[in-house]
């Protein structure tokens, strides 16, 4: 049984490795990986052998007007041959540009014509690949206009035109509503609940520039109010593999454990539910 | 309606500092703070690459100096694919020409090292030739043998006591010393971790020789003819021992 998971953190390999708890998996960017040779490479196969593994893309590029670039589809299939991931994700977002990388996760407008070339992008991953993929929901900090559809029904269109499944990440909902004034209630209860193969847990922090944006920092623990949506969003879909994301001011392991327990905890009567 | 590139040339040209590329697509209520947000995590993204892969420079210098400096550098030459990993092949080169960094003269030997102990971390696997399997070749047949590096060896000579002074810095001593004695760094990963350890002139030209596809006893002669009192067992055994030859076919 895959219940609640953890970003995996090179310092916290070895207990990851001896780590017991029931149902826990980790997710890792595969772009850390992408190495000819290495000790990460070696701890992430130790670890492996015990726990089940989900890669996490940021850097595909997939609503970018480009082709996914192929040395670096290349490199993620080797690793997904590797290490047989249980689920293999990427984002509804851009970073690469003519030739050039931008560490970021980038918004465009949501348009027939880039839910044209997004769905022959996904295509060309799952196709690549050879397996389903899910595609995550980002945190939006922009208002950009000349939008054809909403971010819901965008991905909806995807789910259907290219049969990937959804990556919800609870947090980026939160962070994006309140940075572009929707409800984020209205957000989740309308996303297809059989589409959803995993969900995202992360904190997120007030803009120390000193705007009203919050920022998904990956560097602080859940926020209430995304524990809130989540439990909104567990009653409605049903149990599914959740990930305590943290990426910035990293603490212990146990206490990242302590917020994957959580979640696992809150899986636990609704996994009961669904098997009843 | 301008397509899905237009919207690119625009954003990314918006972040460079061009906002009104941008407008077309901007909402009345977009502020400045969307921008900065997605410029500030590109620059965070980078400089926390490069303060992983120059940890040594970043010691040297102080995490204001260094956050400085790499920022400048992403702008110059931003990364060219999406993994981090290896980013700033050339740092050391563009700190060569950073002009605050001209008072700092070993700054770019440093630089120089890290990436020599970044390449070694990530380079591929492979198995390294251990002294047991060199005992049962035969003498004459060993001296004919043309030995290859382990693909994570990596080492620079330079004229100066900078691999000691990395070495210093990088186990976090302070109160460095730049000794003019001529030395080189060794960085290989043929059991697992990362080892670097200073060497001296003929290791380093019997390392190049064996680089250069020539045989042991050519190499042995080499560094012969140029460090006459070289003792060539104890080297060759340390290197050996060090894992930088790869695994003979036999
Ligand atoms: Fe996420």
């Amino acid at each position: 049984m895959i219940t609640a998971g953890l970003g995996l953190k090179p310092q916290h390999y070895d207990e990851a490795l001896t780590c017991d708890a029931e149902g826990l998996w980790f997710e890792v960017h595969p772009e850390n990986y992408m190495s000819a040779g290495g000790p990460r490479l070696a701890a992430l196969e130790a670890i492996r052998e015990r726990r089940p593994l989900s890669l996490h893309g940021v850097g595909l590029s997939l609503a970018a007007d480009a082709d996914p670039d192929r040395e670096h589809l290349a490199a993620l299939k080797r690793l997904v041959d590797r290490f047989e991931p249980f689920v293999v994700s990427e984002h509804l977002a851009w970073s690469t540009h003519r030739g050039q990388h931008q560490p970021d996760l980038l918004p465009f407008p949501r348009t027939h014509a880039a839910l044209a070339r997004i769905a022959a992008n996904v295509g060309r991953m799952q196709d690549a690949l050879g397996r389903k993929v899910l595609i995550e929901n980002p945190s939006l900090y922009l208002p950009l206009t000349g939008h054809d559809l909403d971010e819901v029904d965008f991905l909806k269109a995807l789910v259907a035109q290219t049969g990937c499944g959804l990556l919800v990440d609870v947090n980026n909902v939160f962070v994006s509503a309140s940075n572009l004034g929707y409800r984020a209630e209205t957000y989740l209860d309308a996303l297809p609940a059989e589409a959803i193969g995993e969900i995202h847990l992360a904190g997120h922090a007030p803009d120390e520039g000193g705007s009203d944006l919050l920022i998904d920092t990956h560097g602080a623990p859940v926020a209430e109010p995304v524990w809130t949506l989540y439990r909104r969003l567990i009653d409605r879909i049903g149990p599914r593999p959740t990930l305590i994301e943290r990426d910035d001011d990293i603490p212990d392991f146990a206490t990242l454990m302590a917020e994957r327990d959580r979640a696992a905890a809150m899986l636990e009567p609704v996994l009961e539910k669904a098997h009843a | 309606m301008p397509e899905l590139l237009d919207f690119q040339d625009a954003f990314v040209a918006a972040l460079g500092g061009e906002r009104s590329a941008l407008s077309p697509w901007l909402a009345p209520d977009a502020g400045e703070a969307g921008l900065s947000v997605y410029r500030n995590t590109i620059a965070k993204g980078c400089v926390d690459a490069l303060a992983a892969n120059f940890p040594t420079v970043l010691s040297m210098v102080g995490e204001d100096w260094f956050r400085a400096a790499a920022a400048l550098f992403a702008r110059e030459a931003p990364p060219t694919g999406a993994t981090l990993l290896d980013y700033g092949k050339d740092f050391p080169a563009w700190l060569e020409r950073f002009p605050p960094a001209q008072d700092l003269p070993y700054l770019v030997g440093v630089a120089h090292l890290d990436r020599l102990w970044t390449e070694a971390l990530f380079a591929a696997e492979a198995a390294a030739l251990t002294a047991g399997a060199l005992a049962a070749l035969p003498p004459e047949a060993l001296a004919e043998t043309r030995l290859a590096l382990h693909p994570s060896v990596r080492f620079a000579a330079f004229d100066a006591g900078l691999p000691s002074l990395w070495s210093s810095a990088r186990a976090g001593h302070d109160g460095l010393e730049l000794s003019d004695q001529a030395e080189a760094l060794l960085c290989v990963r043929a059991h697992g971790a990362v080892r670097h350890r200073v060497i001296g002139e003929a290791e380093t030209e019997f390392l190049r020789a064996c680089r250069e596809g020539q045989t042991t006893a050519q190499a042995a002669e080499r560094v012969l003819t140029a460090h006459p009192a070289a003792d060539l067992a104890p080297l060759f055994a340390g290197l050996i021992a060090d894992g930088v030859f790869l695994d003979i076919d036999r």
